[in-house]
């Protein structure tokens, strides 16, 4: 049987970011300047993945903006017919900037907020961004003319605050808010120990959003990324390997997902040395755990495969030290006793954790992501 | 929630279109995803184009599908769109 072809492109245009956000989902390793793809190999990118039947392409970074041919881009993808999604800290953005890019066949805004209060979000971002955020969000709606998700991130420091935050991002008038639990890698995994939310603020956090939800039904979708480290069963990771989605790097390789690279016997292909489609169908990395076969148990019995399909294998590899285990956050897996010490830790966690009045220097577990070589 | 009512003007959400895919399925693109539009939920979203009221996309499919009943056509529509509206994939005015 061939292949189904990917749903969607995540184009990771540059890892050049003017913020250091601690929970960045980047990869350690962050490409240079030098190694990022010329704006000719993005466009042929776009129409072999629209040849392949591809529907929507992520304009991810990084900051996507931090590129100054973004527009380019954006037009190249619109030509192909693909709905183009800007993901974006905003900064770089103004309303000339704005309407060019509308003009160029941008879709949809995605606008990612560190906080509702200023001195949080700075702290979270090392940067000053909050104010230009919100001047931005303000243009975003007005404009009319193009749909827009206001992105909030959750963790330890917030949740406790989250109705004024779900409060905060609707009066930007937004038609869908994001509300995502940090997910567990990059620059996320170093500062795990201090973002973990607690048990307690995740029962309640769920009770919150689930309120949101029903209060703003019909004005506002509020999309919601659970905390995997506490859920039963494991997420079914970008729609499972190799079936939905793919990642192009700022250099060119093509991933199954944002972390792959750290799984370390899998070699990823580049788009300056093969075409998009033999990456996608044959190429050893995307058919390494595609489908069922290289399914341990208890997955491969397990009627939830089909579901989760085992769970994300960069957190296999980051918990459990094998890519091919099944997900340790799932209740089934042998490995899963690593997740639930962790949980114990973070559940009775006495010592200090940073907090806005820290510098970093102060708060030496918490590493803000630096900027590429 | 905004509620459907005859004089309300279906449209498709801001930042959301139909297009042929590649394999021809008529797929109703979201910001976050893909409807894959089958039989009459194309037909619908096609009539959705802020000119026609809730009624008249009610009175064209029943009268594109005369055999059918007419109450269940309007619930279907109904249902369909309103569960449309959630994802803000439709807006009414």
């Amino acid at each position: 049987m061939r292949t189904p072809p990917p749903l969607a492109l995540i184009a990771e245009v540059t890892h050049r970011c003017p913020l250091h956000c601690v929970y960045c989902s980047n990869p350690l390793e962050l490409k240079a300047r030098a190694e990022e793809l010329p704006t000719e190999t993005w466009a042929r990118v776009f129409e072999e993945g629209a040849e392949l039947g591809m529907l929507h392409v992520h304009f991810t970074g990084g900051e996507p903006l931090a590129r100054n041919d973004l527009t380019q881009l954006v037009a190249a993808a619109h030509s192909r017919l693909l709905y183009t999604n800007l993901i974006t800290s905003g900064i770089g953005l103004n309303e000339k900037k704005l309407a060019t890019l509308i003009e160029a066949g941008l879709d949809h805004l995605q606008l990612s907020f560190q906080d509702g209060e200023e001195k949080f979000a700075n702290w979270i971002a090392g940067a000053g961004a909050h104010a230009h955020k919100l001047a931005l969000a303000q243009i975003v709606q007005q404009s009319g003319r193009l749909a827009f998700t206001v992105n909030l991130v959750v963790h330890r420091h917030n949740l406790d605050r989250l109705d004024s935050m779900i409060s905060f991002a609707e009066s930007l008038g937004p038609q869908r808010i994001e509300i995502a639990n940090v997910q567990y890698y990059g620059w996320a995994l170093k500062n795990r120990q201090w973002l973990l939310p607690t048990r307690e603020q995740v029962k309640q956090s769920l009770a919150v959003v689930e309120q949101a939800q029903e209060r703003l039904k019909g004005q506002i979708k509020i999309d919601f990324v659970t905390p995997d480290y506490y859920a039963t069963f494991p997420k079914p990771c970008m729609g499972g390997w190799g079936r939905q989605l793919l990642l192009v790097d700022p250099s060119g390789r093509v991933l199954p997902c944002h972390a792959a690279a750290v799984i370390p016997d899998l070699h990823f292909e580049n788009v300056e040395q093969e075409p998009l489609r033999w990456i996608w169908e044959e190429s050893l990395a995307f058919r390494r755990f595609r489908g069922e076969d290289w399914m341990p148990e208890p997955c491969r019995s397990c009627e939830r495969r089909t579901l989760d399909f085992g769970g994300c294998r960069c957190q296999a590899f980051l918990i459990a030290g094998d890519a091919n285990s099944t997900d340790p956050v799932c209740s089934l897996a042998p490995a899963h006793h690593l997740v639930e010490e962790r949980l114990v830790r973070t559940n009775s966690l006495t010592s200090t954790a940073p907090s806005p009045s820290l510098t970093p220097q102060s708060a030496q577990s918490w590493t803000y992501r630096p900027q590429p070589p | 929630m905004k509620a459907l009512s005859h004089v309300s003007h279906p449209r498709l959400g801001i930042g959301c279109r139909v297009r042929k895919a590649e394999n021809g399925d008529t797929v109703l693109l979201l910001p976050e995803g893909v409807l894959r539009l089958k039989g009459t939920a194309a037909e619908i979203i096609r009539l959705c184009d802020g000119e026609r009221t809730f009624a008249d996309i009610l009175g064209a499919m029943q009268a594109q599908y005369p055999s059918s009943d007419p109450k269940q056509i309007a619930q279907e529509t109904e249902s369909f769109l309103n569960r449309l509206l959630e994802r803000r994939a439709v807006d009414f005015q």
